[in-house]
């Protein structure tokens, strides 16, 4: 952490995150979608934009099994990945 | 004029003896007939009516013959100012005010001075008491200022780090700015005395300001006895670490790891928008976010980041 002597500068003051901490997932019961998100990542080069979908659905898999909060997802910033199906349909029909 | 005034009761018609009568309480009259009154060089002596309160007056001023010359017109000018001697043992009995009053056109500034100074030094008593009662409040305040800014931090959740706080509500209106790729790095350490395994699953990321983003961290007890972890992170650059909001993560919370056990411990954030428009972040393209695992010892409460 903060090792260095620099009694003058201002100390990093860590905040706590918005909506807690990850219960663990000791069971692994998302483990495959955590899976496919890797192997996403490393197929894009560690691109997050392109691998948004695939994190959506680790969170969705958490969400259902109680290892997370249940949240709209407009709120954890999925807006534009819930408007490309509805998009879509409106396309279709 | 309630002091001893001269006063005629009795003229005489004679031409070389003028009776005057000293009187308590008279008042100082012209004589009737002055035609009567005979000028120059002209005898008088006082008497007075003797009082038993002004005994001493009788002995000093009445026994004296006192011989004073006399017009006719400064009759009364003069019997007044003879209140100048017979006043002075009178004044144990009267005020002393008319002593001032006499003695007006000789002192007139000294007498005057006084009572200005003391006014004065009024004055500047009262400034100072109330500069030194706004001194000693100010140190009360000083002292009382500590509790007073925790209980407002209490009362508005600032929690005592009063940085211009993020909204929890951007996330769902912040926009993704393409232009600007930031690369994350990922570093794990764990405290010597925990025996994890403590290592990320992917070396960095690329980001966008304005998208959130999961990362993964993998940890393992390779004991035979359950350990319990609690960890903090630090976001390097400094000033950067203002702009990295996470939504969600495994740290400040305890974590029970079994034996041999491994999870997945994920972390969800994003940077904020805000970011790009900062000048010193102008050079700023990598982030790195350290993550440090510590022991936790049953029971053990552990302070919350910014909450006292």
């Amino acid at each position: 952490m903060s090792t260095a002597m620099n009694f003058g500068n201002k100390t990093f003051r860590p905040r706590p995150p918005d909506k807690g901490a990850f219960p663990l997932d000791h069971f692994g019961e998302c483990k495959s979608f955590k899976e496919t998100y890797m192997r996403c990542l490393k197929d894009n080069r560690f691109d997050n934009s392109r691998c948004r979908a695939e994190s959506k659905t680790y969170l969705q898999c958490r969400m259902d099994r109680q290892l997370m909060a249940k949240e709209p997802f407009e709120k954890l910033g999925f807006k534009d990945l819930l408007e490309e199906p509805a998009e879509k349909h409106e396309a279709k029909s | 004029m309630r002091n001893i005034f001269l006063c005629d009761n009795n003229i005489f018609t004679q031409q070389t003896n003028i009776l005057l009568y000293l009187k308590i309480g008279c008042t100082c009259r012209y004589p009737q007939n002055l035609s009567q009154v005979k000028h120059t060089c002209l005898k008088g002596h006082f008497t007075c009516n003797s009082r038993i309160m002004l005994l001493p007056f009788l002995l000093r001023g009445c026994t004296a013959k006192h011989y004073v010359q006399l017009s006719s017109t400064r009759l009364c000018i003069n019997c007044c100012n003879i209140r100048e001697l017979a006043t002075s043992g009178g004044q144990l009995f009267f005020r002393r005010t008319p002593q001032r009053f006499l003695n007006q056109s000789r002192g007139a500034k000294t007498h005057k001075r006084k009572p200005q100074e003391d006014d004065w030094r009024k004055r500047n008593k009262t400034v100072l008491t109330y500069i030194a009662a706004a001194g000693v409040g100010m140190i009360g305040l000083s002292y009382a200022a500590v509790p007073l800014y925790r209980l407002y931090c209490q009362a508005t959740g600032l929690g005592g780090t009063a940085v211009a706080g993020h909204n929890t509500d951007q996330v769902e209106t912040m926009k993704p700015i393409r232009e600007r790729i930031i690369k994350v790095t990922f570093n794990a350490d764990t405290h010597a005395s925990i025996q994890w395994n403590f290592r990320p699953q992917q070396s960095e990321i690329y980001v966008v300001p304005g998208e959130t983003a999961l990362a993964f961290y993998k940890a393992r007890n390779p004991t035979d006895k359950p350990v319990i972890g609690i960890s903090t992170y630090n976001v390097v650059p400094f000033e950067a670490g203002q702009y990295f909001n996470k939504i969600q993560c495994f740290c400040f919370e305890e974590q029970r790891l079994n034996p041999h056990e491994e999870v997945d411990m994920p972390v969800f954030f994003y940077i904020d928008p805000e970011f790009d428009d900062d000048p010193r972040m102008a050079r700023v393209d990598t982030i790195t976010l350290s993550y440090t695992f510590f022991e936790a010892k049953e029971g053990q409460q552990l302070p919350l980041p910014g909450y006292s």
